[in-house]
Order: structure tokens, then sequence, then C-alpha cells
């Protein structure tokens, strides 16, 4: 995969780790794709344009 | 369900709470919601629109690979039903790879179709 290329489906998503805000804990965290990949778990990434605004 | 479901937007992590905390429809939520500050992950799957993501949906098996994807502009919502019904596919087809989910697929248990030379021009009478 060249540098810039945009993911398609079929390929493998480069680890990547996000700052989180956690409902569940009312506290900040972090979200790391490989933790979730060594725990067996999927992940359903949602983007949205802006906090305030609907699903 | 074996699935963690991150929101990811360009907005502070401070404001993720402080709209989960005044939001009424966010009450319950358990989700992660992950702040992408400078888009570099939006960028990486395409939906960075100078300044905040358009709405896209992925999703991202055990082994690190990426099952579906879906963009909706600004100001079309998604179904979660949909979303729903793609996600119990991905995990049947990881089970049942040799068959395929065709689109009336809901639920484990309805028809599949598996493509062989049989079926060449007899979709109708496999779906029915």
């Amino acid at each position: 995969m060249t540098e810039n290329a945009i993911l398609q489906v079929g390929d493998t998503v480069p680890d990547f780790t996000l700052t989180t805000y956690e409902p569940t804990t009312k506290g900040f965290g972090e979200y790391k794709l490989s933790e979730a990949m060594k725990n067996g778990k999927w992940t359903m990434l949602f983007f949205y344009p802006a906090d305030y605004t609907f699903g | 369900m074996g699935c963690e479901v991150v929101t990811v937007s360009a907005d502070t992590q401070f404001v993720h709470l402080a709209w989960q905390r005044e939001e009424k429809d966010l009450e319950n939520v358990t989700f992660h919601m992950g702040s992408d500050r400078n888009g570099d992950l939006a960028k990486q799957f395409g939906v960075w629109n100078g300044g905040f993501c358009l709405r896209g949906t992925y999703l991202i098996s055990p082994e690190g690979k990426l099952m579906n994807s879906e963009v909706n502009f600004l100001n079309l919502g998604r179904n979660i039903d949909e979303t729903m019904r793609k996600f119990k596919a991905n995990i049947y087809l990881g089970k049942k790879p040799n068959e395929g989910c065709p689109s009336k697929w809901k639920d484990d248990g309805d028809t599949t179709l598996t493509p062989g030379p049989e079926m060449v021009g007899r979709v109708h009478q496999a779906h029915n």
C-alpha cells in the first residue's frame, strides 16, 4: 500500500490509537486497534461530523 | 457481542463528555467516543472533509481486516438495522466462507447462496 492510499475493503488496517471519552466510566481513555484484536474483538468505526449533531 | 463500537469525530474528548452528559439520546450509551483532532484516522479511510468527518461506517475483523465500508454524506443518517445486518452477515460468513448472504439475508437461519455451476442463471430458483 502506498503511503497515502485510502483503505479499501479487504485491506489490513494499520494499528491506531484514539484518545477517548468512556461513557461507562465517565473518564478518559484510549482505544487501540491491536488491543481489541488481541481480545478477539471486531471493531466498528462510526465517523460523524461533529458532536451535537445526529447519527 | 464481540464487537467494540467506536464513534469518531474531530471533537475533543472534553466535548464528547459534555455532549454525552447533556444529550438525552446518549444517556445509556456504552460505546467508546474517540477523538480524531487532526483527522489522521479519517484521512486513512477517505472521510476527512476539510475539518470534519463524513458519516463513514467501517467494520474491522479481529484479524485487522477491513470487511465493510459505508459512507453517507453529511445530511444523511445511518440505519442501525442495516449496519447490524451487515455485521451479523460478516460473522456468519467468517464461519462459512464458501456461502454468500444475499440482500434479503437478515440473520442466521435465513437462506444463503453457495456459488457454483448449478447456480449460473438460476439464482431465482436458489433464492425461493
